[in-house]
Order: structure tokens, then sequence, then C-alpha cells
């Protein structure tokens, strides 16, 4: 995103959201790409059809997994200030697992996760930590070693 | 989305991060982080267009496999073809605007409006063999009537087992607005977001009748109503140019 294609107070805004401060800054190496596992963690609040949509900060997180169909992912984040008639129109705009399978396919990537995963991205990120720590532990029983992150 | 990326790399799985604010990126200090100049909403660029996404994954994923951290930031260099407006675009329907502003006439609009999308939406769905529809639970033409229904002036109850009135309204404008967006996806034009967003706040019975629908719980003694209609009914961009 371009901030200057913003209206200045909302670009501010953008801008001087407060971020948590980290007292590590942690840093792993792995395998060559076309060795690696990967596994999508968005948040974009997505969800499942007919799981419970993300209410309000939720901030717990919601499984997806490899099998999910286009028609079965819908997006449950709370703001209404970003774009979905890209997600509308293609689901990889947001969760581009068909690119991944694609890669996976062509060797250029080893796999792709059996689940992904997702959390709602408005939430603050500490309230987070325990799930997102959850879910590294989910990624690691399905031998995940690298992680896309997607916002929105 | 960076602080996840923090978190889950402490517990050792290598990350990175798409970025699209990069001042966020930058105060989070995620062990990498490849910022894209696209519109929020658009980590991966173009829809429907699998090379331009393609590019993006790879740029990220070659992060991966290369030194320089922790914290590692990168740009992406190309820019979103799709921000482009489509010249050959058109929206699905044009509707003459009434010139009754009466929450009962906006409603009355509204509700015939989407009813004359329906041949649109179909086509669309049908070309890309999917709906984004859902959040509410409820059949199209239900949410249309629940929304409706809170125009006109009642404070219907939740027509949704576990979500309150106005959790199960928010839900049920998100489905509304998405199927008019996604009815104006005319099979084979490429409209940026902006047409549509365009169409949709200054040319709709839709659009219109949203608006009306914020201002009449602007100052709702509900304070959920209330934070809904300020937040939630139509975008802070669109509520600005309105002015």
């Amino acid at each position: 995103m371009r901030l200057g294609d913003l209206p200045a107070a909302m670009a501010k805004r953008l801008a001087e959201l407060e971020c948590p401060e980290f007292a590590t800054r942690p840093w792993v190496a792995g395998p060559p790409l076309a060795e690696r596992r990967v596994a999508i963690v968005s948040s974009a609040g997505l969800v499942v059809r007919g799981e419970k949509p993300f209410r309000g900060r939720d901030p717990d997180y919601r499984v997806i997994p490899a099998t999910t169909r286009p028609d079965q992912l819908l997006l449950s984040h709370i703001s209404i200030n970003f774009d979905r008639n890209g997600f509308q129109e293609d689901w990889n705009v947001v969760f581009p697992l068909d690119r991944l399978n694609a890669m996976a396919a062509a060797g250029e990537i080893g796999s792709v996760a059996a689940a992904h995963y997702s959390f709602m991205g408005a939430t603050d990120p500490v309230q987070m930590e325990t799930h997102a720590r959850e879910v590294a532990g989910l990624l690691r029983q399905d031998k995940v070693d690298a992680v896309i992150l997607s916002p929105v | 989305m960076s602080a996840l990326g923090h978190y889950i790399e402490e517990e050792g799985i290598a990350t990175v991060a798409i970025g699209l604010i990069r001042p966020q990126i930058e105060n989070t200090h995620p062990p990498r982080a490849l910022w894209v100049p696209f519109e929020l909403g658009r980590p991966f660029g173009p829809p429907a267009d699998p090379e331009f996404q393609n590019a993006v994954i790879r740029a990220a994923l070659r992060m991966l496999g290369e030194g320089g951290g922790p914290v590692r930031i990168a740009d992406f260099p190309q820019t979103d073809p799709r921000e482009r407006p489509d010249p050959g675009w058109h929206p699905p329907i044009l509707e003459a605007p009434a010139a009754d502003h009466s929450p009962a006439a906006l409603a009355d609009a509204f509700v015939a409006e989407t009813a004359r999308l329906a041949a649109a939406y179909d086509r669309s769905v049908a070309a890309r063999a999917r709906t984004t529809l859902g959040l509410s639970g409820l059949p199209i033409a239900e949410a249309v009537d629940y929304v409706a229904r809170w125009l006109r002036g009642a404070a219907p109850e939740s027509p949704v087992g576990d979500m309150s009135a106005p959790l199960a309204l928010r839900f049920a404008i998100d489905d509304v607005k998405a199927y008019v967006l996604e009815a104006a996806l005319i099979p084979g034009s490429k409209p940026s977001s902006r047409q549509l967003g365009d169409w949709l706040w200054t040319k709709t019975a839709t659009g219109r009748a949203l608006f009306a629908l914020r201002r009449a719980h602007l100052d709702a003694a509900d304070e959920r109503l209330k934070l809904i209609a300020g937040n939630f009914i139509v975008p802070g961009i669109r509520v600005l140019a309105a002015g």
C-alpha cells in the first residue's frame, strides 16, 4: 500500500498504529526451497463455510485444511476499510493455495502443508501470542518449515 | 501480521511476512518481510493473474534462503496492474436515483435493486464457480429483508440463532455488499476496486440505503449498534468522500 494514496488522516493512523515490542530477534534457517513444506498463515479472518465467523477482535484462529475449495472460504475480518473485490474474484489474492500447489507440483517448493491457519488481524497481537504458539506447534507436527504470512 | 511471524519464528519455524503498510513492518521488526505496494486487501496483487501472484510468492519465499537477518525487509518492485480502471467494464444495472429519500422509499429501492441484480449475480457466480456470501448464514433475500427492516425503523430480532441482532445486521450487510459487488464482476471484464466502489457507493440504491442506515444509527442508544453504524457499514474513505 502506498500510504500517500490515502487521505492524510487515514495514512497517519495506519502508519502510527501501535506495534508490540519484542525482546528477541528470532531467525531460523532451513533447507533449500525445493525441500521446504510451506503453509499459509493469514490474518484476514478467513473461515471455512459453516464454521463460526470471527466476531469482533477474537484472538483465536481457524484451521483451513488443504482440501478446502475456493467456494468454501469466507472472509470475516471486522474491518471494512480494505478491498474485498480481489478476494471475491480470486481467493489467491488473499489465500494463494492454488499457486502453492502449482509450485509444489513443479518442484519449486517441496510440498504444501496439510492445513493452513487464519487469525483476525485487527486483534491486539499480544492477545494472539498463545494461539500463535499453538499454531506453531501444529505446524511443527505437520513438518512445516516455511510459513508465508498473509495480511489484508 | 509481522507479530505473528515473530511468535512462530521463535517457535522454530522460518517465516516471511507479506506486508502492506511499511511503517508497521518497520516498527514490528519481523524476521523477514516483503513490502508490497498493493492496495489493502490484496497482499498477492491482482486477481486472476497467476504469473503476477507467483512473482510475489517467489520474491517472498526467496527471502527464506537468503541471509542478512535477523530483520530483513525487502520491497516488491511492481505495482498491481488491476489498479487501472477497465474502460470496457459497465455496471450490471443503472438505477435512476429516487426523488423520495425517506427511509421507507430507500428501503424499497434497495430491495428492488437487489432483486434486479439476481441474474448478474448468478452469471458471475457461475463463471467463477464461487461466491463469498455466507457470513450471516441467511439466504440473500432474507439478508436484504433484514437490512431493509432496520432501515425502515424497526429493531428486528436476530434471525440467526447464535448472533445478537446487531451482529446479525453486521454480517447481513457484509453479505449484501458481497452480493452486489459480485454481481458487478461481469465475466470477461477487469474492473478496478475503485470502479466497483464508485458504482456501489455513488450510483446504487444499495449504497444510498447503507449510507442512510449508517446515519440513522450513528447515535444509537445500543452501543453495539452505534459501533456498527460508525465503523462497519460504509468504508471510512467513502464517508470522507461523501462529506
